[in-house]
C-alpha cells in the first residue's frame, strides 16, 4: 500500500507542477456550454442530464488516457524508467496509482459542469438518486484507470503515445454512449458497447438523475467494476509482459 | 629515427599478452556477491536475421565479485560496461549465459534480486527534476517499501552524508550537475543495498565532490557492501578498487589489482621536450624503453616510453645534454587501452 500511496503523492506533486496533466479540465466549460446550447436551443431540456454528464465522462477518459501515455513517455525521457524498474515495487502498481490519481483529479470536471451550467444557463443538475450516482461515479473512475493501464502497456513499446491518445478517444466516446445512448447506435455496434464499461456507466449515471426508480443497480455497478477490474488485470499482465519484452530488446531506456 | 606527425607505435606484443582474460584472485570473504557466467548480449536492429545490424555488446563474460569488494569496470565508451551493469541490475536480459546477485538469478529471480541492489546511472537525468531532493528520496524509499519513519530518517541522513542537507527542499532542476550526481548516489542508497552498481558516478563532479565520493565508497565498503564501479578514470579505480576488470568490445580482457594499472600508466609515461637538437633526440630514441618520438607543430618533441624506468633514463640523459625545457605527463585511459589492448579497428 505504501508504494501505491507514494506513487499517488508523486503524481499529485507532478501534476501541480506540470499543468499539462490537468489541461483537459480547461476544456470542460467549453464542452458544457456547447452541449447545453444544443439541448437548450433544440428545446430539449429533458436531455439536460445528457449534456451535463458528457463533459465529465469525456474529461475523465481523456485524463486517464493522456496520463497513461505520459507517465511512460516522461519517465523514459527523464531516464527514470530504468531506475523505477529496478525497485522491488511492481511497475504496473506505480502506473495504476498515478493514473488513478489523475482520474480522481478529473472528477473536478463535475464541479466545473455544475458551476458553468448554473452561471451561464441558470440551470441546476438535480440528482434524484445520489447514492447510485456517486457509487457509479466511483466505480467509473476505477474502471477508467484500469482500462487506461492497458494503454500504458502499449506505450512501453510504442513511443508515439499521442497518436494512440488522439485516435482512441472518440471511438470510445461513441461506444461508451457518452452523449448519445448506445441504444441509438446501429444494431451491429451494440454488442461491442456491452464490453465497454463506459456504456454501462453513462446509462446508469443518467438513470440516477431521473426520478423514476433505477433498476438492477448491483448488476450494473458490478458490470462497470467487473469490466474495469478485468481491464486492470489485463493491463497489469500486459504491462509486465511488455516490460519483460523491452528488457529483452534493450529498449527500456530508449527515449 | 625521429618520426614526424602521428607516429605509429610498435605495441603488438602487449595485445597478445592479454589475449586471454587474466584473473587475479581477491582474497576476501568467501561469499560471492556477483557471479557472471558466460554472459553474452547481442543487440539487433532491423531485420531479425540480418547480421548487418547485429552488435555484440558483451561476449562470453565470466566474472566473480566477492561480498564487500569494490570492483572496477574499466573500458572505453561502448566497451560493454553499462550493458553488464544493466543486466546485473535486471533492466536488461542477457542473450545467453547466467548472472546472479548473492545467489539469486537476475533473470528468473528478479523479485529477490531487486531489494538487494541499488543502481546509480551516470548523467544528469534519472531524477524527478521538478521535485525537491527530499521528495525524490522519499519516493524512492517508498518504492523499496521502507516504512515512513525510517524513510524520512534515511533520506535526511543521506542528504547530510552527501552534503545536500542545505538544499534538501530545493527543486532538483536548480541543482548543479555535481549536486545531481550526489543525489543520484543518495537515491541509489535509499534501499540500503547490499550490492551497489555505480555507472560513471563522478562524471560532472568537481574535485572536492569526487574526493568526498571516494570517502563515501570506502565507508560503504566498510559496511560490507559490494560495489561494482564502472569508470573511465584509472586513478579513481586505482584509489578505490580492490580489483579491476578491463573490458573492451564486450570482452573481458583482464582482471587485475589496481597496482597493475599504476604500472601500466607509468610504463606509458611521456615527456615533452623543447629546444632539443635532432642529434639529442636521435640518441634518446636509442634508449631502452623509448617507443617513439613525435615532433609537434610548435617545435617541441613528444617522447613516448613503454618500459619501467625508461622515463628516468631519458630525463637523466636530456638534463645531461643541457635540455631544461621538460615536462612529463601520464597517458589517458584511452591511450593506455591503445597500448594494452591494441588499436581498435574502425567500426563498420
Amino acid at each position: 500500500m505504501r508504494p501505491f500511496l507514494a506513487a499517488c503523492q508523486l503524481q499529485l506533486r507532478l501534476s501541480a507542477r506540470i499543468p499539462d496533466d490537468l489541461m483537459v479540465l480547461a476544456t470542460v466549460p467549453l464542452y458544457t456550454v456547447m452541449f447545453l446550447w444544443m439541448v437548450k436551443y433544440a428545446g430539449r431540456l429533458d436531455l439536460l442530464g445528457y449534456a451535463l454528464l458528457a463533459p465529465v465522462l469525456i474529461a475523465l477518459w481523456a485524463m486517464a488516457l493522456f496520463v497513461s501515455g505520459e507517465i511512460v513517455e516522461r519517465d523514459r525521457a527523464a531516464q527514470v524508467l530504468e531506475s523505477l524498474l529496478v525497485t522491488p515495487t511492481a511497475f504496473p502498481l506505480v502506473v495504476f496509482a498515478r493514473i488513478t490519481t489523475v482520474t480522481v483529479c478529473g472528477l473536478g470536471a463535475f464541479l466545473e459542469v455544475l458551476v458553468v451550467s448554473r452561471l451561464v444557463f441558470g440551470v441546476t443538475l438535480s440528482i434524484r438518486h445520489p447514492g447510485v450516482f456517486f457509487l457509479t461515479l466511483a466505480a467509473t473512475t476505477l474502471a477508467m484507470a484500469g482500462t487506461a493501464l492497458i494503454m500504458s502497456a502499449i506505450f512501453v513499446l510504442q513511443r508515439g503515445a499521442r497518436i494512440f491518445q488522439n485516435s482512441l478517444s472518440y471511438p470510445f466516446y461513441v461506444l461508451g454512449g457518452v452523449l448519445v445512448p448506445t441504444a441509438y447506435l446501429p444494431s451491429w455496434l451494440r454488442p461491442i458497447t456491452q464490453v465497454v464499461f463506459l456504456s454501462w456507466a453513462s446509462d446508469l449515471l443518467r438513470d440516477s438523475l431521473l426520478s423514476r426508480p433505477v433498476g438492477a443497480v448491483p448488476f450494473r455497478v458490478g458490470m462497470i467494476l467487473g469490466l474495469g477490474v478485468g481491464s486492470l488485470v489485463l493491463g497489469w499482465l500486459l504491462l509486465n509482459r511488455l516490460v519483460t519484452r523491452a528488457r529483452g530488446l534493450g529498449t527500456v531506456a530508449m527515449a | 629515427m625521429v618520426t614526424d606527425g602521428a607516429a605509429e607505435l610498435p605495441a603488438g606484443q602487449r595485445k597478445e599478452e592479454f589475449a586471454e582474460p587474466r584473473v587475479v584472485c581477491w582474497e576476501g570473504p568467501a561469499i560471492v556477491a556477483v557471479a557472471v557466467d558466460g554472459v553474452t548480449r547481442v543487440f539487433q536492429s532491423g531485420r531479425p536475421r540480418s547480421d548487418a545490424h547485429r552488435v555484440v555488446a558483451l561476449d562470453q563474460v565470466t566474472l566473480r565479485i566477492e561480498e564487500g569488494e569494490v570492483h572496477g569496470l574499466l573500458g572505453p565508451n561502448g566497451a560493454g560496461k553499462t550493458t553488464l551493469i544493466r543486466i546485473l541490475s535486471t533492466v536488461l536480459l542477457p542473450t545467453s549465459g547466467t548472472a546472479s546477485i548473492l545467489g539469486h538469478d537476475v533473470v528468473r529471480e528478479t523479485r529477490l534480486v531487486r531489494p538487494l541492489i541499488g543502481i546509480v546511472f551516470g548523467g544528469e537525468r534519472g531524477l524527478y527534476q521538478r521535485l525537491t531532493a527530499r521528495q525524490n528520496l522519499r519516493y524512492w524509499g517508498a518504492l523499496y517499501n521502507i516504512p515512513e519513519t525510517e524513510s524520512r530518517r534515511r533520506a535526511d541522513k543521506l542528504l547530510e552524508r552527501l552534503g545536500l542537507a542545505d538544499r534538501a527542499d530545493a527543486r532538483v532542476e536548480t541543482f548543479s550537475r555535481g549536486m545531481k550526481q550526489r543525489l543520484h548516489l543518495a537515491r541509489g542508497l535509499m534501499g540500503d543495498p547490499r550490492v551497489l552498481f555505480l555507472d560513471e558516478p563522478t562524471a560532472g563532479m568537481d574535485p572536492i565532490a569526487s574526493r568526498d565520493f571516494r570517502t563515501l565508497v570506502r565507508e560503504l565498503q566498510a559496511e560490507n557492501r559490494t560495489i561494482l564501479l564502472a569508470t573511465h578514470d584509472m586513478i579513481e579505480a586505482e584509489l578505490l578498487c580492490d580489483r579491476v576488470s578491463l573490458i573492451d568490445r564486450g570482452r573481458l580482457i583482464a582482471v587485475e589489482r589496481p597496482k597493475t594499472l599504476a604500472t601500466w600508466i607509468t610504463r606509458y609515461e611521456r615527456i615533452v621536450v623543447g629546444g632539443a637538437a635532432p642529434a639529442v633526440l636521435e640518441r634518446v630514441h636509442k634508449i631502452d624503453g623509448v617507443r617513439s618520438i613525435t615532433i609537434n607543430g610548435d617545435g617541441t618533441a613528444r617522447i613516448d616510453t613503454g618500459a619501467a624506468g625508461a622515463t628516468k633514463a631519458v630525463l637523466e640523459y636530456l638534463i645531461g645534454a643541457g635540455v631544461t625545457t621538460l615536462s612529463t605527463s601520464l597517458p589517458s585511459l584511452e591511450e593506455v587501452y591503445l597500448e594494452v589492448i591494441g588499436r581498435r579497428e574502425p567500426q563498420t
